[in-house]
């Protein structure tokens, strides 16, 4: 089987991971925790390094998660418990996908468009999604830098227009604008936890742990300077704009002139995020592939049904999306800290098939 | 048989791909047809006795016949119990669907600004496809009246009055500029202060009248042209209008933020009058303890010009005397106590003192916010320098 090399998988960590908290994040954490918004944000980069690492080394096993919850719990037990991963994994598709969504409506469109102009994407995730896990790392190669392009492009044009004197005093919003905006922020930090169906098909080179939770940090460095800048462009009002990256860069001076250049790189980080808010469909959709086998016939039939799934539910959503993302932030953020904080340390404890002589 | 059920799923997913694919290409993906579109390039809210009364300048193409560039433009006004129902009246009365996404001006009515402004700003602020970065003004009168001008310099007035908030303007130091979302920040903030140019528009006598033909065997209809001024800057206090700079305060206003390059203003030699060129400025205005407001203001000026002749030696020299720079300093220093002394009189945080108070030390913000504008003293740091 083809396997992951471990630059694609530092560069999904350093690159495209970060790109999904660019969104409404920010706006979220701004309304939540104030100008203290940088707080909650470094927790979560802090504990998903944590959780990377451990991912990252037990993928040094080179066995696949069902494979290793099965050897642990026995057949059934480990298909369940796989079946109860691939649900959560559904479960966290939702939020990104209506965020990117939301975003590709109100950015990209100056009307209120259909609901049926984003429908191209549930084809493309349903595409994605047939695909075996592992043919995604040259998809990484080549989106990685895209979103490094991007995310350099905007970070520059907006750092200018940034009042970073914004952020003070620290701890305005106090330890309950802290907690508040920690839970707010955990469906968005559930990298750790899509790393999980990759376990098996990482091809592990020695000190990709410490590297990957580097390369991880690194993004966390960048999506906090970036929230930085957001908090010091738009200050009071920040809870106010949606859709972050979108709407930093456009007081560059030469925007005036030019015209709106940012949207070149919107447009690429945009393209990085496309792959990355598939990812945990494509997880949830691999790990019933472990569990029940039978890839080439179930593939394109599980891929269709996820797409199309998500399509229903968008449609039905479109007008709900405060709602959904209240039952994120408010109601039912626990379940992120548990599959995305609790599990990969535990990935560690799964006993591995013994070898056989 | 076995052959056609192992392709099924295959199928099946071809088969709901180009259902979805025709269901997506047959769709308009919601785009108005541009004939139908009303683009907005700027909106003036006055108060009416209802609600708001909301006038928009709608540009319109020209046709190819005409030799003439530029943007020809129409004004509809329509009124509601929202700003959003006098949008909705201009679609409904017009068909129009009108589209702020082009809008780089919003001016307000003087009955406006006497009540919370934001009230008549939410509309635009929660607008998704309204840039936040749209230029906002206050005006003598009914904004209506102002966007419905016809002006002496430009096809359309929002494109005159912009035209006065350039960056050559701002760099004059005799305008000043906000956007929509500065002053949001500014009322949303601490310090619940904020600023706006104030606009006025005087007739201008001997100007070419209005373009529109005269109608069949009638008088053509001869519309005042007008030329517009924002040298005033209102002030204002949880979002409503306490008081207005003139001219000099809001020169001085713009000298203290340290933007002013090429700017003139006027100081006296043994009674008579010279304009000084501003050449260097730097400025800003910083909290101490006490409270208090260290004004400091640093010019470096150039002779401009003199009102009275002078000798060829004298222009060639372009020497600013001592006595000069002396009447220059206590004439910007003059303008400054002026400014502090209005700012403070009418409760308007200009400098936004309350918030640095606030991001320097809660525990101190929280002990002085009472009365902390009233308890404010300045000091003044003014300095001139010639340029030779």
């Amino acid at each position: 089987m083809k396997k992951i090399a471990p630059r694609q998988v530092l560069l999904f960590l350093a690159c495209i991971a970060p790109a999904g908290k660019l969104v409404l994040l920010p706006a979220r954490l701004a309304d939540v925790a104030k100008n203290d918004l940088l707080f909650p944000l470094l927790l979560h980069i802090c504990v998903q390094t944590a959780a990377v690492f451990c991912v990252l080394l037990a993928a040094k096993r080179e066995t696949g998660f069902c494979e290793l919850l099965e050897n642990t719990f026995g057949k059934i037990a480990g298909k369940g418990l796989a079946l109860l991963f691939s649900a959560f994994l559904l479960f966290a598709a939702l939020l990104p996908l209506l965020e990117q969504k939301h975003f590709v409506q109100s950015v990209f469109y100056d009307t209120l468009p259909s609901v049926f102009v984003f429908s191209s994407y549930f084809l493309f995730a349903a595409f994605v999604c047939a695909k075996p896990l592992s043919s995604f790392g040259r998809v990484w190669d080549i989106a990685a830098p895209l979103a490094a392009a991007g995310f350099i492009g905007i970070f520059l044009l907006s750092a200018g227009s940034a009042d970073l004197a914004a952020l003070a005093p620290a701890g305005a919003a106090g330890a309950k604008g802290f907690f508040r905006g920690a839970a707010s922020a955990c469906g968005w930090f559930c990298d750790a936890a899509l790393l999980v169906p990759l376990l098996g098909k990482i091809e592990y080179k020695k000190g990709l742990a410490w590297k990957g939770a580097l390369c991880y940090l690194a993004g966390g460095a960048a999506v906090l300077l970036f929230a930085a800048v957001f908090y010091g462009i738009y200050q009071e009002t920040a809870v106010n704009q949606l859709f972050a990256f979108a709407a930093t860069a456009k007081y560059f001076p030469g925007v005036t002139t030019l015209g709106r250049i940012d949207y070149i790189f919107t447009f690429l980080l945009s393209l990085a995020m496309a792959f990355y808010v598939s990812l945990p469909m494509q997880g949830s959709v691999d790990c019933v592939l472990q569990a029940f086998g039978r890839r080439k016939v179930l593939a394109p039939i599980l891929g269709t049904a996820a797409g199309a799934l998500f399509f229903g539910l968008a449609l039905a959503l479109d007008y709900r999306f405060g709602d959904v993302l209240t039952v994120f932030s408010e109601t039912l953020f626990w379940i992120f800290p548990v599959f995305c904080t609790v599990l990969p340390p535990l990935c560690l404890v799964l006993r591995r098939p013994r070898k056989h002589a | 048989m076995r052959k056609f059920f192992r392709h099924l799923p295959m199928k099946l997913w071809l088969l709901l791909l180009g259902l979805v694919a025709f269901a997506f290409f047959s769709n308009d993906f919601g785009l108005v047809d541009i004939q139908k579109t009303a683009i907005i390039l700027a909106a003036g809210v006055d108060k009416t006795e209802e609600g708001f009364a909301l006038t928009a300048q709608i540009a319109v193409p020209k046709g190819s016949d005409r030799t003439t560039g530029g943007t020809s433009s129409v004004e509809i006004r329509a009124e509601g119990k929202t700003v959003s129902d006098c949008v909705t009246a201009i679609f409904t009365e017009t068909g129009w669907v009108p589209k702020l996404v082009f809008c780089n001006l919003i001016v307000l009515g003087e009955n406006a600004v006497k009540e919370d402004a934001v009230a008549y700003l939410n509309y635009f602020l929660r607008n998704d496809y309204m840039p936040d970065s749209c230029l906002l003004a206050a005006c003598a009168g009914e904004a209506g009246e102002l966007i419905s001008s016809v002006s002496a310099i430009d096809d359309a007035s929002s494109l005159a009055i912009e035209k006065l908030f350039s960056d050559a303007a701002v760099k004059s130091g005799r305008v000043v500029t906000v956007t929509l979302k500065d002053f949001a920040i500014g009322y949303y903030g601490v310090s619940k202060s904020g600023y706006l140019p104030f606009v006025r528009m005087t007739g201008q006598r001997g100007g070419q009248n209005d373009s529109a033909a005269p109608p069949a065997g009638g008088v053509a209809e001869e519309k005042e042209q007008k030329v517009y001024s924002a040298e005033e800057t209102a002030l204002f206090s949880e979002g409503r209008m306490v008081g207005l700079l003139s001219p000099e305060e809001t020169l001085a206003f713009n000298l203290l933020k340290g933007k002013v390059f090429a700017g003139t203003f006027g100081a006296e030699e043994q009674g008579e009058p010279v304009t000084l060129t501003v050449v260097k400025n730097d400025g800003h205005v910083s909290l101490k303890k006490g409270p208090t407001a260290e004004l400091s203001l640093s010019v470096t000026v150039r002779l401009c010009c003199r009102g009275v002749t002078a000798p060829v030696e004298d222009v060639a020299a372009d020497k600013v005397t001592e006595e000069i720079v002396k009447n220059a300093r206590e004439t910007l220093q003059g303008y400054c106590e002026k400014l502090f002394t209005t700012c403070k009189a009418c409760g308007c945080d200009v400098f936004f003192l309350k918030r640095a108070l606030y991001r320097s030390s809660l525990k101190e913000y929280a002990a002085e916010k009472e009365d902390f504008l009233g308890r404010l003293e300045p000091v003044f740091k003014t300095e001139v320098r010639s340029m030779r």
